[in-house]
């Protein structure tokens, strides 16, 4: 609602101290509209009523129907005035107030009579309101006024309608498509903003239109355009052309590169920041190209306004994404503008910097942030924490101060989103950089120490029973976590009770000391925290002589509940319809998992991050692939799955999509394919993917799972298992046949036909290659780690790669080939650059470290040499 | 498209209002936001300097002229130099028609003229006139000079 109007200080002059609308009112305002009905029309005093009533509106005050209506009623007959200032008001006003179409009827034939007038005013302001308040049927009667007035000599009429064009195309856009002609006539005014309005509407008629979207640019590049405006908007639409037609290979030249080259000379800032971001958002944009365009965004960085400064640092800090090396230049000034008045231009500066930055200046940036973190909002603060821990990830050496840095900004105060985005990227980097584990666990534990927030301690909590144990003195911890069973509210408690019991399974020097920890849980006030304690004590033998934790206990402490939460949830739900004096059995819940989360298929490969994503439930997709196939009998005993990756078998949008994982153990392969039947009419039944390995010799089929039924748009997943000689990385192509029985639906009723159609549906071929056997694992120290390995076991290689478009195809072509993680940022090759080296690690099958050096050079035909040196711990794998 | 343009008194209370395809639930959380950040930022901040803020896809430019502020938001086309075109050319309307920077009372006694400015620079979103000399001339529905 309105805010109510609010007196001024009382410093001010006497006329300040009175508002025109002091005390306005509704009702009274819709009184005194009454005046519109004089037969003797004061305009003067009208337009006063008009000014409340638009002040009434611009407040967000709203009228009801009846309100509205009278109101609109009343208005209408202000059209007898000739008042042109009132006239004014009266078209604002019905726009302003326009109601149902059966009530805007009575004005169309006073708009109609002022469209056609010789006073041009009238004719553009009618065209407006016209515009406004019109239906398809109406707008077929006016269509060819308004096609006369968008070639209107008048550039304000001639605007109004192109305006009004540009809104209708929206409602009826088969009839505006069809003032074509005018529009191109229009785009040749010389009225800077008819050609603006008019290129902007040509672009929207024919935008679906490639061939013409690339006419009309090519004239229009070479013409005259007459305004900033319009040659921003030229600019767009030239990279939309650009994209679309990607590089000339014969020449290696972008076409239209020096039409927008040369609006980086442009008189106004508008149209060269148009033109320096649009050379920016080129695909495969090289130095040559993106050099200019930095070079002005430079310039603008050290602008005496906010507008320019945060243009430039947001546009550099979109191409730091993909070009960090581009943008290092600007570094000095990017600096400067860390300490900048306005805060999102500072965070802009700071992120970016985070990005282009390297090594050396990490720990000189840290020292400027810190001064700038006090005084921003904690949305700008969460953006810095995110930019420092993946800085953190590419440089792992510097993981201390880093650590350190967040360690001292989550002591400060700082709202929920904030501190959980810090103890994310903590976790993060516990996770990836073993160093960092033992002072990031600490931090965590200082930080739960005065916590407010109980979902971030709870979660630190289980966290910590995880890895704590895991430590070298896990001792430390435990004061910790025993404080929060003295301190905190329930939830808490009870979760650091749970953490307790971990430390106890896990740690058998602990375990007397922890017992008495855990008995004194026993008479908490609580329910859930004295049941945990009371469960967690006998499971770990508190009551008997201290032994060592049984394999059982552990698995159940720290393993995730291996049955589906919808399954048991649907078990439960059963049992208490149906109560028996039998306790609630969790074996009879099926394991099976029914169906199969579709997210999992439009994202393979998600990365996991942060708290989220410990191993506390189906979570990572790894977790839940192990715990799936440990469900199936038939690959109970295949051992522990190594690794698991996705390829999808058919094309978008085809009658059954279906998707394969790999899942490598040790002596097995397991495909899994994921089907989803995308016909409601149908009903798959015995479904089964036929596998021919005859190109892939050293497999043999051992166990096939098909899928008894596979209704609409339910995924289900069929399993094919293969076992092949232990150790050895075996490689093969499989061809797959869907066959199944197919069911018609009638789809009104569900019920699916009694008989059905046996068939077969050809699914793509793929292939287990090397890289199945390698997982990504990335070391913190690359250098330590190839040093540590010593050259004993190094085999170097040369191999040609054959012409390639550049050296980053090269280096990504050959990391997906072996499928291993670059390390230390590596795979990000500078641009324009002759040579690189690529540093990659990972785990090879059978647990064995593998690190790689890849020295990469091309030439100027474009042929690409590789040097590959492997360093592991196993001879035969290098 | 140009979502809102806001105009308010030095103490955050709304003046004018005119939103263009936001939907009616989130216009007060804009409106708090706005007023927010006009609070947060605009303090001893020259007539007509201009600030600039993001949040999320859309752009926020802002500034203040004698005892009002305006705000105007955008998003795609209208990033924050179409915006910063756009509040120009409000400014000086506002300038023209109040003769000076606006006291509050300037602002409300001339409420009716800037409404029509405002209706002439923006219509449902799109930037419609650029030029003061013009609008001066358009709100009293005379034809532009240069015709």
């Amino acid at each position: 609602m309105a805010q109510p109007f609010v007196k001024k200080d009382d410093d001010r002059d006497d006329e300040a101290e009175y508002s025109p609308f002091m005390g306005i009112e509704k009702g009274a305002v819709l009184q005194e509209a009454r005046v519109f009905n004089d037969p003797q029309l004061d305009a003067r005093r009208c337009s006063q009523v008009i000014t409340k009533l638009l002040y009434l509106l611009n407040q967000g005050e709203t009228f009801t129907k009846t309100e509205a209506t009278e109101v609109f009623f009343a208005v209408t007959k202000l059209f007898q005035s000739r008042d042109t200032g009132l006239r004014r008001m009266v078209y604002l006003m019905i726009k302003e107030i326009s109601t149902s179409a059966d009530e805007v009827i009575i004005v169309t034939s006073s708009l109609m009579k002022d469209m056609n007038s010789r006073t041009d005013m009238y004719r553009a302001n009618a065209i407006r309101v016209l515009c406004q308040i019109t239906d398809g049927t109406l707008l077929t009667q006016i269509e060819r006024y308004l096609k006369q007035a968008i070639v209107d000599k008048n550039p304000v009429v001639a605007s109004a309608a192109l305006v009004s064009g540009i809104h209708l195309l929206q409602t009826n856009p088969e009839i505006v498509k069809r003032w074509s002609n005018e529009v191109q006539e229009a785009v040749q005014s010389r009225a800077a903003l008819v050609q603006f309005h008019a290129l902007a509407l040509l672009h929207q008629i024919r935008q679906n239109d490639r061939l013409a979207v690339s006419k009309l640019v090519t004239s229009m590049t070479k013409g005259s355009v007459r305004s900033p405006l319009a040659q921003c908007l030229l600019i767009r639409y030239t990279n939309q052309v650009i994209r679309e037609s990607g590089v000339n290979t014969q020449s290696g030249d972008r076409p239209f590169y020096d039409y927008i080259e040369g609006c980086l000379r442009h008189k106004a800032e508008m149209v060269i920041f148009e033109a320096a971001r649009a050379i920016t958002e080129f695909s495969n944009v090289t130095a040559r190209e993106l050099t200019p365009a930095i070079t002005v965004l430079q310039l603008f960085l050290s602008s005496s306004k906010p507008v320019l400064r945060f243009a430039a640092v947001r546009t550099l800090n979109k191409v730091a994404m993909t070009h960090p090396m581009a943008v290092t230049n600007c570094n000095i000034d990017m600096e400067s503008l860390i300490s900048d008045q306005n805060r999102s231009i500072a965070t802009l500066a700071i992120t970016t910097l985070l990005k282009t930055g390297n090594e050396s200046s990490v720990d000189r940036l840290m020292k400027q942030i810190t001064n700038f973190m006090s005084d921003i909002a904690d949305e700008f603060k969460i953006v810095v924490v995110e930019a420092i821990r993946s800085l953190c990830l590419k440089f792992p050496l510097k993981y201390r101060s880093l650590m350190n840095f967040l360690s001292n900004i989550l002591r400060e105060e700082g709202g929920f989103e904030y501190k959980k985005a810090i103890v994310d990227a903590i976790v993060i980097l516990i996770r990836d950089i073993p160093d960092a584990k033992e002072s990031g666990l600490l931090h965590l534990c200082e930080f739960i120490e005065d916590c407010e927030f109980t979902y971030l301690s709870t979660q630190i909590l289980h966290f910590l029973g995880n890895e704590g144990p895991k430590t070298s003195d896990p001792s430390k911890y435990i004061r910790y976590i025993y404080n929060r069973v003295i301190l905190e509210n329930a939830t808490v408690r009870a979760s650091a009770v749970s953490t307790l019991a971990k430390f106890g399974a896990m740690v058998e020097s602990l375990k007397p000391r922890i017992f008495i920890l855990l008995r004194r849980c026993l008479f908490d006030n609580d329910d859930e925290v004295r049941d945990r304690a009371t469960l967690y004590f006998i499971t770990l033998g508190g009551d008997g002589p201290v032994v060592e934790t049984d394999e059982s206990v552990k698995d159940f402490l720290f393993g995730s509940l291996d049955i589906p939460l919808a399954n048991l949830e649907t078990g439960l739900k059963n049992y208490i319809q149906d109560p028996s004096e039998e306790p609630f059995d969790v074996n009879s819940v099926p394991k099976e998992v029914k169906s199969q989360p579709l997210a999992e298929k439009k994202a393979p490969g998600r990365k996991p991050t942060g708290l989220g994503t410990l191993p506390a439930g189906p979570t990572s997709a790894a977790d839940a692939y192990e715990r799936l196939l440990s469900s199936i009998p038939e690959f109970a005993s295949f051992g522990k799955l190594f690794k698991s990756s996705v390829l999808e078998l058919t094309e978008e949008e085809t009658e059954y999509a279906v998707n394969v994982v790999k899942h490598i153990f040790d002596q097995h392969v397991v495909f899994q394919y994921n089907c989803t039947n995308t016909i409601p009419e149908q009903l798959l039944e015995n479904v089964t993917v036929i596998v021919d390995a005859s190109e892939a010799e050293e497999f043999s089929e051992v166990a096939s799972k098909p899928l008894r039924s596979l209704p609409y748009d339910t995924p289900g997943q069929i399993f094919v298992a293969f076992e092949k000689p232990q150790g050895v990385p075996t490689v093969g192509k499989f061809s797959n046949m869907l066959r199944f029985t197919v069911k018609e639906v009638d789809t009104s009723t569900g019920e699916p036909e009694d008989d059905g159609v046996e068939d077969e549906y050809r699914l793509e071929d793929f292939e287990v290659v090397a890289a199945d056997y390698m997982l990504k694992v990335g070391v913190s120290n690359f250098r330590n780690a190839w040093e540590s390995m010593g050259p004993d076991c190094e085999r170097i290689d040369e191999y040609g790669l054959g012409s390639r478009e550049s050296l980053t195809e090269a280096v990504n072509a050959v990391i997906e080939l072996l499928g291993m993680q670059p390390c230390e940022g590596t795979e990000v090759v500078p641009s324009n650059s002759r040579s690189h080296t690529c540093l990659l690690s990972g785990v090879y099958i059978g647990n064995v470290k593998v690190l790689v050096r890849l020295s990469l050079g091309i030439d100027g035909a474009k042929e690409v040499a590789m040097k590959l040196a492997v360093r592991s711990e196993d001879e035969n794998v290098s | 498209m140009l979502l809102a343009v806001l105009i308010a008194n030095s103490e955050g209370n709304i003046l004018v209002e005119r939103f263009n395809g936001v939907p009616a639930e989130e216009r007060l959380h804009w409106r708090s936001f706005l007023v927010k950040l006009g609070a947060d930022n605009l303090k001893g901040v020259k007539n007509e300097e201009l600030l600039v803020a993001s949040h999320k896809s859309v752009y926020i430019v802002y500034t203040v002229l004698g005892d009002v502020s305006t705000f105007v938001v955008g998003k795609d086309e209208y990033d924050e130099l179409a915006l910063a075109e756009a509040i120009f050319v409000i400014t000086s309307a506002l300038k023209d028609v109040c003769g000076k920077p606006p006291t509050e009372r300037l602002f409300l006694d001339k409420y009716g003229k800037i409404c029509l400015c405002l209706d002439e620079i923006v219509w449902k979103g799109l930037l419609e006139n650029t030029d003061k000399e013009r609008i001066k001339r358009l709100v009293r529905l005379k034809p532009p000079t240069e015709f």
